[in-house]
């Protein structure tokens, strides 16, 4: 049986940080490939290559034995690489049949589109996935999440597709939808099509996969055949061992709780999310994407609304409407993507620092007094040894580590009583990475509650006094002190629901397998 | 079979097909001039140059993309029509010119919005003047009257009693319909305004098909000003101007969303048959000419506002 | 190793400075009757209308989000036959008719700016359709029922209204003075040096990020667009008492050129870039084009066809060297 893809040698790195380190990967006709690890482990980096949105740095792909240079997304759908994201690549206002063969076509001999030709495939194809084709005519937009997945199977088999690549499939489906979507890969490995399947459901990979190679920073560190593992082997792979620099704060807990979060909802983003936090502690949110901790965060910060529950701010209810709101009220939130939501890349370095604390270094009329911004930027770039220019140097002109120190420091100038920070030293380099934690260390000793959302095990272990573990949605892990330790992170992240606290008694549910 | 028609129903077409029923009902009631012959077959000649001049419009609109020169094509396409006529030239030459002026104006436009990445807006606001002033230099400021009789077969000539004019745009909407409905290419000018980056993936040449886009639409107003020559035998240094918000709004009130992605050459026509019908009660009715671009500005916004209750209301 | 020509096509003001030197010399010996004293000051006469327009496109352009304003010329027009109509046929206290003006102006800026920052309309729908209603609205106001069913222009105006259009001290016009120079040191004061200012750059530089950063998008939009109106019914005054008529076509095609003004000026398409310095150098340029070109004897139209030409290419030229930009 020839591999039908095989990635030797894949390296990969962005500004200096190795996203991917001699990565070695191989899939045989018929087989579903799992692929596992934390956020920032390589796998969507890796993807990335494989369906041609990114070109490796050095390193060979060999597909149907014949070595390829992918290029681009396209090149990658022509030779038979289809991919389904997380979020469908649709048109909406078009029917389902054109979703499907748009770009390729069915046509007749006059040069135009042949309806019935294609209705007939498209049947023909959902009846052999043992779906039923009734809505085929429908617009896309019409279809469940659920369906417009099976769609998108149903286009990557009419392109012909031999391998096809799931990223997090489950992630937007209900149990049943999940149930059907299995049905469809065990048709799909009966078609001898190859699949790799990215997720971080450890049960769905022992059902459905027949190999799986677990990633971390950069690297494998296992490939193994399903039946010749088990899921506590896989969650330490994942996590490693881990040298972890200690950091020594003085963590000084205040009394009360500075902010008590009660039974929050929203549909679709988080269910009965209850916590406390203290002054001076730190808070680690751990959890896998899409469990709710940016959605959480971005709630306490005014920018979503809960359906139902309570946040109790200083001993007063709240509910902020806006982020302005939240902002004047000391609460600071540093955002996930600081690209697209931290920073004014062509504005400069002081402008980016100063403009969440504008009505501080202004006059009551709104004028801004431009000593006192000069003065906040170099204050900031001594504190934070954020390497530029000048301060009148565009932003987009700094390296990743120094953005974010300055996305940073745009916040410290708010002198929050609560600061929020979403994978704080993402795609930053190592030196600059320990020089943020310590920052965020001596916040907290100053009486700031910071709460770090953070995929990076090694971060949270460093940092926080306390972590909340989240799984959909829903908290399924709080562990202070010892208690802290990489297995019950993963384990919790993974769906164990672990509510092991020093006043409650242990519960451990587990799911399946 | 109901639930076909269901479908059929919910439809926007079918929503401004009703508008203008009512309307004709009002105009009907409100004066005895709206519903003579001579009354209802001048409106329709009219609304030739709107309804074909919206075919490519249509297009535009659904790419995300607009197309403010249109009044400026139309100008210059007359004038060329125009001058040509004056000067004896051919039947053949004369039509000819005419939708390859616009056709060259088009593909101008096109290129500049698709290989040199200038926004739709910018680029035909600059056009339009740019036109204009070419169109003034051609005419040398003065009107072109008097135009030969032969060529106005096509603005009023009849066959089977009715005006050839709406035989050639009958024509030309069915053309295009097919050609939206069952063609790739027509196809991937939905794929396009629905969502650009997943076009590309799926292999459509992006460049390519804005491209055609554009030309087409230029090449459908030239044609429309070769229309309107035969049909008022003069040509003015302002011929056109203010068109393009009549073949906006004909589009817009037809259904196509200006936020792209959908939209049919059927409802164009209908409503350009809408903005033609609103037009003529207002004049029927002694409401002053002034009001035009109050009406139909309106019109538009309030199109939009549709389009976003609609648009906001399914997406939950 | 960059050579000084390319260092000053990246900067946008240098540029204009050094094009602008050149364009007078060019004219100032080769056309007849440029290099006056009365020439050119009178020349700054005509600049103060379009310029306040293309301030208020610099304005709604920075804002980002698609931002354009198509409507700017029939708001000048309409406020210009409101003052016109209220002084000329209502008797109206020239004082009150202009501030009615103003505040007209502003209101229909305000509407503008309402639908584009909360139904989230594309801007250039919402003010291609207000174009048209304002221009409409316009021409109804200019009717005089006692003359008949058409439109009409207003002329009968007081000595004292002059003295904004007219007027000169020590040579030079009023409207620069006292309108034109305070507008855009008050503008340049504005966009550097207060917190609106910065906010109005986080908004057109990344929407996202300053939402993210607690600054509220809607609300600077509403502003921009309500500026806007303002500046269009200034230069509705102006013009008015310049011409000494309110006409019912004064505004066509003014959108345009105000937008290749601020374009040219190095205000980008995208948003979050453009100062107010490049955009007076730029109504400088265009100005003098214009002068030069109607002394010259060229005519009018091809002001406006050639401008058609300069927008496409300076947007172009953005472009370029957006692209040139590493990020």
């Amino acid at each position: 049986m020839d591999t039908i893809l095989e990635c030797r040698g894949i390296e990969k790195s962005f500004g200096g940080v190795h996203a991917l380190k001699k990565v070695n990967f191989s899939l045989n006709p018929g087989e579903v490939h799992a692929l596992v690890g934390e956020n920032g482990a390589g796998k969507s980096t890796l993807i990335k290559i494989i369906s041609g949105a990114l070109s490796q740095d050095r390193g060979e792909i060999f597909y149907l034995e014949k070595a390829v240079n992918i290029g681009s997304p396209r090149k990658a759908q022509e030779i038979g690489i289809s991919t389904v994201y997380q979020e469908p690549l649709i048109y909406r206002e078009l029917s389902v049949l054109e979703n499907i063969f748009l770009g390729r076509e069915i046509k007749t001999r006059r040069g135009n589109i042949d309806w019935n030709e294609e209705e007939k495939k498209a049947r023909s194809l959902f009846e052999s996935l043992q779906i039923s084709p009734h809505f085929i005519k429908q617009p896309m937009r019409d279809l469940s999440v659920g369906l417009q997945q099976l769609a998108l199977i149903a286009k990557a088999l009419v392109y012909e597709a031999k391998v096809i690549i799931f990223d997090e499939p489950t992630a937007i489906l209900t149990e049943h939808e999940t149930e059907r979507l299995f049905e469809i890969i065990k048709k799909l490995k009966e078609r001898k099509v190859g699949i790799i399947y990215i997720s971080h459901r450890l049960e769905e990979i022992f059902r459905i996969a027949d190999r799986v190679t677990i990633m971390r920073d950069g690297e494998v560190v296992g490939e193994h055949l399903v039946g010749g593992i088990n899921r506590s082997k896989i969650v330490e792979l994942m996590a490693g061992r881990l040298l972890v620099e200690e950091i020594n704060h003085l963590g000084k807990k205040g009394e009360k709780p500075i902010l008590t979060v009660k039974n929050l909802t929203r549909k679709g983003r988080y269910y009965d999310i209850s916590f406390d936090i203290y002054p001076g502690e730190i808070l680690g949110f751990s959890g896998l994407v899409g469990s709710g901790r940016t959605d959480i965060a971005q709630t306490l910060f005014g920018l979503i609304k809960p359906d139902s529950g309570e946040i109790v701010y200083q001993g007063k209810k709240i509910s902020f409407s806006s982020s302005e709101e939240a902002m004047a009220n000391g609460i600071a939130y540093l955002p996930e993507d600081r690209k697209a939501q931290g920073l004014f890349p062509i504005l400069s370095t002081a402008f980016n620092i100063s403009v969440t604390v504008l009505k501080e270094i202004s006059s009551r009329m709104g004028i801004v007094h431009n000593s006192q911004e000069k003065e906040l930027g170099k204050k900031y770039v001594k504190e934070l040894a954020i390497k530029t220019p000048s301060l009148d140097s565009k932003i987009y002109s700094l390296s990743g580590g120094n953005q974010q120190k300055v996305v940073l420091a745009k916040w410290l100038g708010v002198n929050p009583q609560i600061l929020m920070l979403d994978e704080p030293t993402r795609g930053v380099d190592v030196a600059s990475k320990s020089e943020i934690h310590h920052m965020i260390a001596s916040l907290a000793e100053k009486g700031i509650a910071v709460i770090i959302i953070s995929s990076e095990l090694p971060e949270i272990l460093k940092l926080a006094d306390r972590v909340i573990v989240m799984h959909e949605g829903r908290i399924t892990g709080a562990f202070e002190d010892q208690d802290i330790t990489s297995e019950n992170l993963i384990r919790a992240a993974t769906g164990e629901r672990m509510l092991k606290t020093k006043s409650s008694p242990i519960e451990e549910k587990n799911y399946d397998c | 079979m109901t639930a076909n028609l269901q479908i059929v129903i919910k439809r926007r077409e079918f929503t401004v097909l009703g508008l203008i029923v009512v309307l004709m009902v009002i105009f009907s009631l409100s004066t005895e001039k709206f519903m003579s012959v001579s009354n209802l077959s001048n409106l329709l000649l009219q609304l030739s140059g709107v309804a074909i001049s919206a075919i490519g419009m249509t297009m535009v609109i659904i790419t995300g993309g607009i197309d403010v020169s249109v009044g400026s094509i139309l100008g210059m396409a007359s004038v060329v029509a125009g001058k040509l006529l004056m000067a004896g030239s051919s039947f053949v030459v004369v039509v000819l010119s005419a939708i390859i002026t616009g056709f060259g104006i088009g593909i101008l436009n096109g290129i500049i919005i698709s290989y040199g990445n200038v926004p739709p807006i910018i680029v035909t606001l600059g056009m339009m003047s740019m036109m204009r002033a070419l169109m003034y230099q051609v005419l040398g400021g003065r009107w072109v009257s008097g135009i030969p009789p032969d060529i106005r077969i096509i603005g009023l000539g009849k066959w089977l009693g009715i005006p050839l004019s709406m035989w050639i745009t009958a024509v030309l909407i069915i053309l295009f319909s097919y050609f939206l409905s069952s063609r790739p290419t027509g196809r991937a000018i939905y794929a396009i305004g629905n969502n650009p980056e997943a076009a590309r993936v799926s292999g459509v040449n992006l460049a390519r098909t804005i491209l055609i886009v554009y030309s087409l639409t230029g090449l459908l107003v030239g044609f429309a000003g070769l229309i309107y020559v035969a049909r008022t035998g003069i040509v003015q240094t302002n011929t056109g101007s203010g068109f393009e918000l009549e073949v906006i709004a004909a589009v817009m009130l037809g259904g196509t969303s200006v936020f792209g992605g959908k939209g049919t050459v059927i409802g164009s026509l209908l409503g350009a048959v809408l903005v033609g019908i609103i037009k003529n009660g207002m004049v029927l009715m002694n409401v002053p000419a002034l009001s035009e671009g109050l009406v139909i500005g309106i019109l538009i916004l309030i199109s939009v506002m549709i389009d976003l209750v609609r648009s906001r209301g399914e997406s939950l | 190793m960059k050579n000084i020509g390319s260092q000053i096509v990246e900067n946008r003001v240098l540029f204009l400075l050094v094009l602008f030197l050149i364009l007078f010399g060019v004219f100032a010996f080769s056309v007849k009757g440029f290099f006056t004293f009365y020439n050119l000051t009178n020349m700054t006469q005509y600049g103060v209308e379009l310029g306040l327009l293309a301030l208020a496109e610099m304005l709604v352009i920075l804002s980002g989000g698609a931002g354009i304003d198509l409507s700017v010329g029939s708001m000048l027009t309409i406020v210009a036959m409101i003052i016109g109509v209220l002084i000329g046929r209502a008797g109206f206290n020239p004082s009150l008719a202009i501030l009615i003006g103003l505040i007209a102006g502003s209101a229909m800026g305000y509407a503008n700016g309402f639908l584009v920052a909360y139904p989230k309309i594309p801007p250039f729908i919402v003010t291609l359709a207000s174009l048209y209603v304002y221009k409409s609205l316009a021409m109804i106001i200019s009717v005089d029922p006692r003359f008949g069913p058409n439109p009409m222009p207003v002329s009968n105006f007081p000595e004292s209204f002059y003295f904004i259009g007219q007027h000169r001290i020590g040579g030079l016009p009023f409207q620069v003075l006292f309108i034109f120079i305070p507008v855009v040191l008050i503008l340049m004061f504005l966009m550097n040096r207060t917190v609106l200012g910065r906010h109005l750059y986080g908004v057109g530089s990344n929407e996202t990020a300053a939402i993210f950063s607690g600054i509220n998008v809607k609300k600077i939009r509403v502003i921009v667009y309500t500026l806007s109106g303002l500046l269009s019914a200034l230069a509705g005054w102006v013009i008015t008492s310049r011409i000494a008529s309110a006409r019912p076509d004064i505004g066509t095609g003014y959108e345009l050129q105000a937008i290749t003004i601020a374009v040219l000026g190095g205000v980008s398409i995208k948003g979050g870039e453009g100062t107010a310095g490049g955009v007076v150098l730029s109504i400088a340029i265009i100005t003098m084009l214009y002068n030069g070109m109607q002394l010259a004897g060229i005519h009018q139209i091809w002001q406006l066809g050639s401008l058609g030409l300069v927008l496409v290419g300076s947007v172009l030229l953005n472009q370029i060297l957006y692209n040139r930009r590493k990020f």
